[in-house]
């Protein structure tokens, strides 16, 4: 939906023109005080400049139009600016404010190109973290070439959002997921029936139809044997954000949250790429779900839910979670949670979605990352405490993975270990 | 298409339009009723401060740099005795303050051209109130009347200040 951007849309003096003013008036004063007309030869420009600034540009809010578009792959995002204008305005006095989203900095100047008609302002940002984040609306303004005067301009803008997750998760798509509908997907599920491709020879049972019998490998082996079909099926899948605040406080809290968005936003998009059906939960203090669903529209569903994901209060009931989710998703849909556990293992959502019937794989992101540096301690001291804080962070993981498998990502930019673990043949169906 | 420079370049081209300002700022600071070193080492030093302080790096640095530029000329303009080539000077010393606040390195090349409307109305006036003097026999009740519309003006100006709306265009009213 687009929106008007700039809602002051008056002509603003700036402080220079101010300064002009009150210097003007001065020497004005000056001038009569000290009966010398030399002062007031002075002010004259000094007071007249801004009237004229104010004259010479649009007499009302510029009407420009605003394209954006996001560039760059990685860590680097470039957000190209493309304006134009509908009522004559001359873009070369025309600037424009972009601010970078949460999360990410400026690491090189803009770089421009501009005449009267069109002007291209390509900002250079940089993303410390995977995520996914609306870029804020920048500030148009018409400004004239001394700086006196200023005026925002009218333009509509469509919110452009910026996605940013570890190249690995494009592959994630073929992981066999556990429950699947008669949907024509990319989900190979070896059942028997009587479509899909050829698949194989096994030992025939009684319950097979004679069609089923290949009659010539079974002359040839002596034995029945019954032909093996593979269907490809659409598979259903849920990302699970646990939000709940834990005692890391609200600052890394956010992060891992921003994090989780981002690995939860490339997950969903590489889960619909293969066809699937995806849904996804946001667990804060109250279950907000997207229902299993498919497609392009699917896409924007989760994407905008995961937007608006915010961190939740403390001391939420895990349980709470298990029982809403059986309002939307059946019980045997895999389930990927995001979770930084850094809880204690009796806050896991693991167990309660297990009692549920919904099979668990967890992706854990690790706070440790995260923590500031301490400069209180020596060198050695420093060491020690790290050593400890990743032991005791290697203990959490393995008492959760009493209860699911479990991944623990600390290199955020990397989510290899995760993709390859999901497709080891022993954990392809997820217990 | 203009390409932005980078801003090195910009800075240095931004010296040729320091030059008028150096120029006009010297030419007043000679002709103040002050020992004559004092009165063009002030004011240059003063100028050089501002136009060093517009290549700095922080915006709020930069915004300060039009402050001792101002003070040399004020200095200038007040402390100088009354002659038509002080008035002159000082006329030019104001729109050479605003071309070199027109090419300012922060921002596009090509801008100053943009300000022709800004420097031609003061240009005008100061070329009426320059001829004024040096063609009008100077009395003392013409002082008069030009202190009442000079106060006039700044009443005009301090309103615009406040209700800078008064220039917006009207929107069209349709039934």
């Amino acid at each position: 939906m687009s929106r008007p951007a700039n809602a002051d849309r008056g002509l603003r003096w700036s402080p220079l023109a101010l300064a002009l003013f009150a210097t003007g008036a001065a020497l004005l004063v000056g001038g009569v005080g000290l009966r010398s007309p030399v002062p007031l030869f002075l002010a004259l420009p000094l007071l007249l400049a801004a009237p004229a600034a104010a004259l010479s540009g649009p007499r009302g809010p510029p009407r420009l139009t605003l394209e954006r578009e996001a560039l760059g792959s990685g860590t680097d995002v470039t957000v190209r600016h493309r304006l134009g204008s509908l009522d004559g305005t001359d873009l070369r006095a025309v600037e424009v404010a972009a601010e970078p989203p949460a999360g990410m900095t400026e690491f090189a100047p803009p770089s421009e190109s501009r005449n009267r008609e069109a002007l291209e302002i390509d900002r250079h940002w940089r993303t410390q973290e995977p995520s996914i984040s609306v870029v804020p609306v920048p500030r148009v303004v018409w400004r004239d070439p001394l700086g006196l005067v200023e005026r925002p301009a009218h333009i509509e803008i469509e919110p452009l959002v910026v996605e940013r997750y570890p190249p690995e998760l494009l592959r994630v798509g073929t992981f066999r997921l556990r429950h699947t509908i008669a949907l024509p997907g990319e989900i190979r599920s070896r059942r028997i029936g009587s479509v899909g491709d050829f698949y194989g020879l096994r030992e025939a049972r009684p319950s097979d139809p004679f069609r089923r019998i290949n009659w010539r490998a079974s002359a040839r082996a002596g034995r029945l044997l019954a032909n093996e079909y593979e269907l490809d099926r659409t598979g259903d899948v849920l990302i699970l954000l646990d939000a709940r605040a834990t005692s890391l406080g609200r600052r890394i809290d956010e992060r891992i949250l921003s994090i989780s968005r981002g690995a939860a936003a490339g997950l969903a998009a590489a889960f619909l790429r293969t066809k699937n059906r995806v849904g996804l939960g946001v667990f804060s203090e109250f279950l907000d779900a997207v229902p299993l669903s498919m497609g392009r529209a699917q896409g924007i569903r989760i994407r905008s839910r995961l937007l608006a994901a915010r961190r939740g209060p403390e001391g939420v009931p895990p349980e709470r979670a298990a029982v809403s989710l059986g309002r939307y998703f059946p019980p045997g849909t895999t389930t990927i949670l995001l979770s930084s556990l850094a809880e204690d293992v009796t806050e896991d959502l693991t167990v309660y979605l297990r009692r549920r019937g919904y099979p668990v794989v967890v992706l854990s992101a690790s706070p440790l990352p995260l923590f500031p540096e301490e400069r209180m301690l020596s060198e050695a001291e420093e060491a020690i405490v790290t050593r400890i804080v990743r032991l005791a962070r290697r203990v959490r993981i393995a008492r959760s993975w009493a209860d699911a498998p479990t991944v623990d990502w600390s290199d955020y930019w990397s989510l290899g270990e995760f993709v390859d673990f999901l497709h080891r043949p022993e954990y392809r169906r997820v217990r | 298409m203009s390409e932005r420079l980078p801003l090195g370049a910009r800075r240095l081209a931004s010296l040729l339009s320091a030059v008028p300002l150096f120029a006009a700022g010297g030419l007043l600071g000679l002709l103040a009723d002050v020992p004559r070193p004092w009165g063009v080492g002030v004011s240059v030093a003063l100028i050089a401060v501002g136009v060093g302080l517009r290549w700095g790096r922080s915006a709020l640095v930069r915004a300060t740099a039009p402050g001792p530029v101002l003070l040399a000329l004020a200095f200038g303009a007040l402390s100088s005795p009354l002659s038509l080539l002080a008035e002159l000077a000082a006329g030019l010393a104001g729109l050479a303050f605003l071309l070199w606040l027109a090419d300012d390195p922060a921002r596009p090349r090509g801008t100053v051209g943009l300000a022709a409307t800004s420097f031609l109305v003061p240009s005008l006036a100061l070329g009426i109130a320059w001829g004024s003097a040096l063609l009008l026999p100077s009395e003392a009740a013409p002082v008069g009347v030009a202190a009442g519309l000079l106060v006039f003006a700044i009443g005009a100006l301090a309103f615009l200040a406040v209700r800078p709306s008064l220039l917006d265009a009207e929107a069209p009213v349709t039934s």
